[in-house]
């Protein structure tokens, strides 16, 4: 088997047909690149969305007779919960600081004594936000010894886990629907740019070529197709977003395995579009 | 070495060939004659197995259409020489090219291409023109350079289909006439063709087909009733 032979058929394949390769290549990058601004968009959706439940706190108000050991244990305990993914400890006097910030008012001058009570603020984990898991994850907590009362902005939570979910059904959707039709798109490019060869398909048919050597510098030159139009996306994509970092949204973020999955999937595209499309005019 | 066997082929409702019995026997000569859409195409197609028959057998060598696997195919054309009236080069590559690639497809080594490749050229007369482009060669030569891709893997039979159907008077005697010098030295050949001068010149053994039916299969020495 002459693999060196396949490879040079699959690069000569690539410089003869060097229209057709071009408008493959292209197409193949431009759907690239759609893909990876729409993951990109997901993505950063999903940050906003972790951001907003990071500002949702519950705040467990704690018994005022509670002595630094006994706050500590009862730290540790909610700290142990698979849910929490941050408790900060706000003492009498840092509440009484913030009431001042917030207020401008100072209580000492009003009551003789402190009224605000130490408490914990708690911030669960984003996989952990649905309203009737924080609900539960409260009652709870709630129940525990040495806890006086517990708080949260239940309309929020629920606000914003509705709007959650819709926007990742949105987005699922729409990648499912723009997938497939990108599938389409860029197998139908190579199907073209083959049927324009049909003539050397032919030859090597009735030289007695196998299907394997047949199909081979095909799929070689799909891959090689889909590697330039997975580099040339990564290129476009990596413009894009700096763009957008720079004028539009800087908290932008970019995962730099959404640059290996663009090769990735140009491969996969060039080399199955190639090997279905070739495999279309191989009846013996 | 090629038989068929009450061999029919059906199209839609048509039959293109009715109930063929036919033989090539080893290093034979025949003409295969009839007007266009007689079945010429079809039963040489049977032949390099691009077809299989509706009912009966076709055996070629040591395959049978009934049972032969497809991956097998490759390997019966490696053995089956075919030529066409429009040549089928590839345009882009030179002389040279065009008939080591029937080598290289079959994963042959570069010496192996280099010596065979030229061995073949200069039996066909086209060592000098190795290489030009096929796009600047005349329609004779052209024609060498498609005999020389099929005789290159030594098949025991060239089938040509309609060879000089594209050729002026002159070249189609030239292409007759090295048929005839690759037929002496022992491959068989089918030739399909209408031009009934070109077998009055070179006698041989000339089945005539019409409507998909064998109706006469005259020896050389009766050429004269066609």
């Amino acid at each position: 088997m002459n693999f060196f032979f396949l490879i040079k058929e699959g690069i000569v394949s690539l410089r003869r047909a060097r229209l057709t390769a071009l408008i493959s290549v292209i197409t193949i990058c431009l759907s690239l690149t759609l893909i990876g601004v729409f993951l990109l968009a997901g993505q950063n959706v999903k940050d906003i969305f972790v951001r907003f439940y990071k500002q949702v706190e519950i705040e467990v108000f704690l018994e005022p007779s509670l002595s630094d050991r006994q706050i500590k244990d009862l730290k540790k305990k909610i700290e142990d919960g698979p849910q929490v993914s941050e408790v900060k400890y706000i003492s009498r006097q840092q509440a009484l600081e913030e009431f001042q910030k917030t207020f401008g008012e100072d209580l000492s001058n009003v009551l003789s004594e402190n009224p605000l009570p130490a408490s914990f603020r708690i911030v669960l984990k984003p996989s952990y936000s649905a309203p009737s898991v924080v609900e539960d994850f409260a009652e709870k907590t709630r129940k525990l010894a040495g806890v006086q009362e517990v708080l949260y902005q239940k309309e929020i939570i629920t606000f914003i886990q509705k709007y959650f979910s819709l926007t990742i059904l949105f987005i699922g959707f729409l990648a499912i629907i723009l997938f497939i039709i990108i599938t389409i798109l860029v197998f139908n490019t190579i199907r073209l740019t083959i049927h324009a060869r049909t003539d050397i398909i032919q030859i090597m048919r009735l030289v007695g070529a196998t299907n394997f050597f047949i199909k081979s510098p095909f799929i070689i030159e799909g891959i090689i197709q889909g590697i330039f139009g997975g580099f040339l996306a990564w290129g476009l994509l990596s413009l894009l977003s700096k763009f957008v970092q720079s004028i539009i949204y800087p908290e932008l973020v970019v995962a730099s395995h959404l640059y290996l999955l663009t090769i990735g999937l140009g491969i996969a595209f060039g080399w199955i579009g190639s090997y279905l499309s070739v495999n279309k005019y191989l009846r013996y | 070495m090629i038989e068929f066997f009450n061999v029919s082929v059906k199209s839609k409702s048509k039959y293109i060939l009715k109930d063929i019995r036919f033989k090539i026997n080893k290093g034979e000569f025949i003409y295969l004659i009839g007007k266009t859409g007689a079945g010429k195409t079809t039963l040489l197609r049977l032949i390099y197995m691009d077809l299989f028959p509706t009912t009966g057998n076709a055996l070629v060598d040591k395959y049978s259409s009934s049972n032969i696997k497809m991956r097998q195919i490759p390997y019966l054309r490696r053995k089956v020489g075919v030529i066409f009236q429009d040549f089928k080069l590839l345009p882009d590559r030179n002389v040279y090219e065009n008939v080591a690639f029937a080598l290289r497809v079959i994963g042959a080594g570069r010496r192996e291409i280099k010596s065979r490749v030229l061995s073949v050229l200069t039996h066909v007369g086209l060592n000098h023109k190795r290489y030009e482009m096929t796009a600047s060669l005349s329609g004779g030569e052209k024609q060498r350079v498609a005999i020389a891709r099929a005789l290159i893997n030594e098949p025991f039979i060239l089938l040509a289909d309609e060879p000089t159907g594209n050729l002026d008077p002159e070249a189609s005697r030239d292409i007759v006439q090295l048929l005839e010098r690759i037929n002496k030295s022992g491959t068989a050949v089918c030739m399909a063709t209408h031009n009934y001068e070109l077998i009055r010149l070179a006698p041989h053994r000339t089945v005539v087909l019409e409507n998909g039916l064998v109706r006469r299969d005259i020896d050389p020495q009766n050429l004269h009733k066609l």
